[in-house]
């Protein structure tokens, strides 16, 4: 076998942000590649959809004035859990994957820094639960007008939010996922999301001048450092709002999106010091 | 170590010690390696299983940090995204993503390594079809073999035309075929002038292909240099068939093992394989026209890699468990 390596000299583009960009963009687009192959992927976006044509069916139970409102309040509801459990579920192996399949280490050596791995792989799973957020969004709407409503602006702004606490969930499964085995990853990445639901609640209990939250030191102590550690998910969460018809102020979007945002920053930080310093044996 | 300027590697003092089970109890998986490659030289990297190659590879190319030590590629720390793109890397029975085909494969390293899209259009074909891939590029790497899979691992190593080339185990788990490909693949890239950096159990291929060996055993150098100063002349031996008269059978054969540094290789009958020292060949046939025996065959022998890499790296007990040889000499 003769092989000639090659005549010319071959320009490497290696340096500089668009390189990293580069580097970045196929790793995530590799990373979309992978997931959007995942057959539990498909199958929770299969089921969800027939969930959500099947809302037709038991908007047929309701009262009349009622059948858009069950509807509205069906794909608020599940859209938004659907896509945090696919989270979950592929953001606990998005690392472990890699390492358990041998496939970084082909990748690792090239030159690419293991932050544009990360982030690369964070891009591209969260552009798959875009997509995913996308698609059932569209499926949403067009059950919406079959019931004779539409989708509003304040429903996108809904789903918007949505969508900063799935990139949120995302980047702390990417953070157990550098530090641990997928069942405990997802195990732990489900416990901030759970705790972050209801995080405002563990606050109004400890405001309370009863129970255990308010009388019991140790449980107080504990309710503190819950409320300090985890995200308060409920702020990306205004369905109460929108079935109440309380109008939203333009400015509770932005510091939620920027809040989402720096939870997502210090996950990620915290997944690039786990990972930089991860021999990978 | 001091660095030179034609040191494309070098490895001074490396150490890597991990912590392993729940106790974290320490385990030394390499302890001061000392090595350098020079540029367009070819460094085989020799040891039994576990011995600490991959490790120290893979201190190398920056996938674990070593625990002391320092490691100079292309002059500079390996953690350097600029140093490791001067480098094809070849891990030891190479997984990529299955679901890709090899084009595909190819194409995604060739964007870590900045290649702009028309030298990937240029160059991947080109290499899949050197490699002999032309005929599966329309498969996922699901359904290759592990022969097929080594030559994607080539094929995406030489993507970006690298000056050094680091293969773990290159030869494995290719058939015969297989191997004389990949092996004269690396010998024509040595004839280009790439440096070759490559582990291999395959000692023969090592001999062939290498200037110089590093062998290592259980985490440490045992023997360095280059081939012909490992392999010296001065240890130069012969091999004898000779063919003893029946009559006189024993006292023959104690004649000949009489003479000094006379070893038994093989014995047939009355005809023996004797291995001795080169000097003693006239004693020899002196007493081969003694006893009346016919000298059949008579050649020298270089001591091969394999013994010298038996004779430093492993050292079997006669109860068959294996112990670091005695005497260790860089």
């Amino acid at each position: 076998m003769n092989i000639q390596t090659t005549n010319e000299k071959l320009i490497l583009r290696i340096d500089g942000p668009m390189a990293a960009l580069s580097r970045i963009s196929a790793v995530a687009g590799n990373t979309l590649r992978e997931a959007g192959r995942n057959k539990l992927f498909f199958g929770l976006l299969g089921v969800t959809i027939l969930m959500l044509i099947f809302s037709i069916l038991l908007s047929d139970l309701a009262l009349t004035d009622q059948k858009i409102r069950l509807v509205t309040d069906f794909g608020l509801a599940v859209i938004p859990l659907v896509c945090i459990a696919t989270a979950v579920l592929l953001g606990a192996v998005l690392l472990y994957k890699e390492i358990d399949r041998k496939t970084l280490y082909a990748i690792l050596p090239k030159p690419i820094r293991r932050s544009e791995f990360l982030i690369g792989k964070f891009v591209g799973l969260s552009a798959l639960l875009l997509g995913q957020l996308i698609a059932l969004a569209l499926c949403w709407a067009g059950v919406l007008h079959l019931r004779g409503g539409s989708f509003s602006l304040a429903l996108a702004q809904a789903l918007g939010l949505n969508y900063i606490e799935i990139l949120l969930v995302t980047s702390a499964a990417l953070f157990f996922s550098a530090l641990s085995r997928p069942v405990l990853s997802g195990v732990l990445t489900m416990g901030v999301f759970l705790i972050g639901r209801i995080t405002y609640v563990i606050n109004d209990l400890m405001q309370a001048t009863k129970g255990v939250f308010a009388e019991v030191p140790a449980m107080r102590a504990l309710g503190r450092v819950l409320v300090a550690v985890v995200p308060d998910l409920s702020t990306f969460n205004i369905a109460d709002e929108l079935q109440a018809g309380i109008a939203i102020p333009p400015d509770y979007f932005v510091h939620a999106t920027l809040y989402g945002l720096s939870w997502v920053g210090f996950f990620i930080a915290l997944s690039l010091l786990v990972f930089e310093r991860r021999d990978l044996v | 170590m001091a660095e030179h300027q034609d040191d494309i590697l070098a490895l001074e003092h490396l150490g890597k010690t991990f912590r392993v089970g729940f106790w974290g109890k320490k385990v030394q998986a390499v302890r001061d390696v000392s090595l350098t490659l020079k540029r367009g030289e070819s460094l085989g990297y020799l040891g039994p299983n576990g011995s600490g190659k991959t490790t120290s590879i893979k201190c190398i190319l920056s996938l674990i940090q070593p625990t002391v030590g320092k490691i100079r590629l292309f002059g500079e720390d390996p953690s350097n995204a600029s140093a490791r793109a001067r480098v094809g890397y070849l891990p030891e029975a190479p997984y990529f993503y299955d679901y890709l085909k090899p084009t595909e494969v190819l194409d995604y390293v060739g964007k870590l390594y900045g290649l702009d899209a028309a030298t990937r259009k240029k160059r991947i074909p080109y290499l899949l079809d050197r490699l002999g891939l032309s005929n599966a590029l329309d498969r996922e790497l699901r359904g290759f073999s592990k022969g097929m899979l080594q030559r994607v691992g080539i094929a995406q190593s030489l993507l970006s035309d690298p000056d050094l080339l680091i293969y773990d185990e290159p030869l494995s788990g290719l058939d015969p075929i297989g191997r004389k490909e990949v092996r004269e693949l690396m010998a024509d890239l040595r004839r280009e002038g790439k440096s070759l950096f490559f582990s291999s159990h395959v000692l023969t291929d090592i001999e062939t292909l290498c200037d110089a060996v590093c062998i290592l055993d259980r985490g440490e150098v045992v023997a360095q240099g280059r081939l012909s100063d490992l392999l010296r002349m001065d240890k130069l031996e012969s091999e004898a068939l000779v063919e003893l008269p029946i009559a006189d059978l024993e006292a023959a054969k104690a004649r000949l093992l009489a003479l000094p540094g006379v070893e038994v290789m093989e014995e047939l009958a009355n005809v023996l394989r004797l291995r001795l020292p080169t000097d003693v060949v006239p004693g020899l046939t002196a007493a081969v026209v003694e006893i009346h025996a016919t000298l059949r065959e008579l050649s020298q022998r270089r001591e091969s890699l394999e013994e010298l890499f038996v004779q430093k790296a492993v050292h079997v007990s006669a109860d068959g468990q294996r112990s670091p040889a005695a005497g260790k000499s860089a």
